[in-house]
């Protein structure tokens, strides 16, 4: 089982906002999450995030994968594998 | 800005001229943020037909984006509406607490003053709810867009 951590857009139309969860890779649709781990809000500039640090390097340890965009966020945060 | 939230912009915009199954996987990417071999496994494609969906996809919504512009509009207005927000807020907490602050002062140094003081008083009130009134414009476009 695979478990990745990646952004899921919340918010409305035209206002976006993501959450930074972690998921299984098979429960993708709307589907549930394990764990929410962060936010990133690209509305104000420069685009914040929040990234709960402890959490986010013990996902990453136990063999997690972000996506393209989380791992920018983490490298931002200064969260590394 | 980052390409995901761009894309997701173009698609609150122009999304719904997509076709159904377009919709499904370019949500999939945009919204979801699942990888192409996720997109493909959970549609029964190839992640070579995710990927040139997508692809024909980005390049369908920038079309439309180059022909009205919508996306664009719409962060110019918002970007200086927010700036007027920021505007009267500054100026109405600068302005807000002293309103009248002196009003009682006048009073108590007589009525010579008091007249010059009242007057002065209904012209910064008269500003205050000025400034209000543009925030709260500010505020519905902000809403409204």
């Amino acid at each position: 089982m695979a478990v990745k951590i990646r952004l899921r857009r919340m918010g409305q139309k035209k206002a976006p906002f993501y959450r930074i969860v972690v998921a299984d890779s098979r429960s993708p649709r709307d589907g549930r999450f394990i764990e929410e781990i962060g936010t990133y809000d690209p509305n104000t500039d420069p685009s914040t995030f929040k990234v709960n640090e402890e959490l986010a390097k013990k996902w990453l340890a136990n063999g997690a994968q972000p996506t393209e965009i989380v791992s920018k966020i983490f490298k931002l945060a200064g969260i590394e594998k | 800005m980052e390409k995901i939230v761009e894309q997701g912009l173009l698609y609150d915009f122009y999304g719904e001229l997509l076709t159904e199954h377009q919709k499904r996987i370019y949500e999939e990417a945009v919204y979801q943020d699942m990888s192409l071999s996720e997109i493909a496994e959970d549609n029964g494609i190839s992640r070579q037909g995710v990927h040139d969906l997508l692809r024909r996809c980005d390049k369908i919504l920038a079309d439309y984006e180059n022909t009205l512009h919508l996306v664009e509009k719409y962060k110019n207005i918002r970007k200086r509406a927010q700036e007027i927000r920021t505007l009267c807020g500054a100026v109405l907490t600068d302005s807000g607490a002293g309103t009248c602050a002196d009003d009682g002062k006048a009073k108590e140094d007589g009525a010579p003053a008091e007249a010059g003081g009242a007057e002065k008083c209904a012209r910064r009130t008269k500003a205050y709810e000025a400034a209000r009134r543009i925030d709260g414009l500010a505020g519905e476009i902000l809403e409204e867009l």
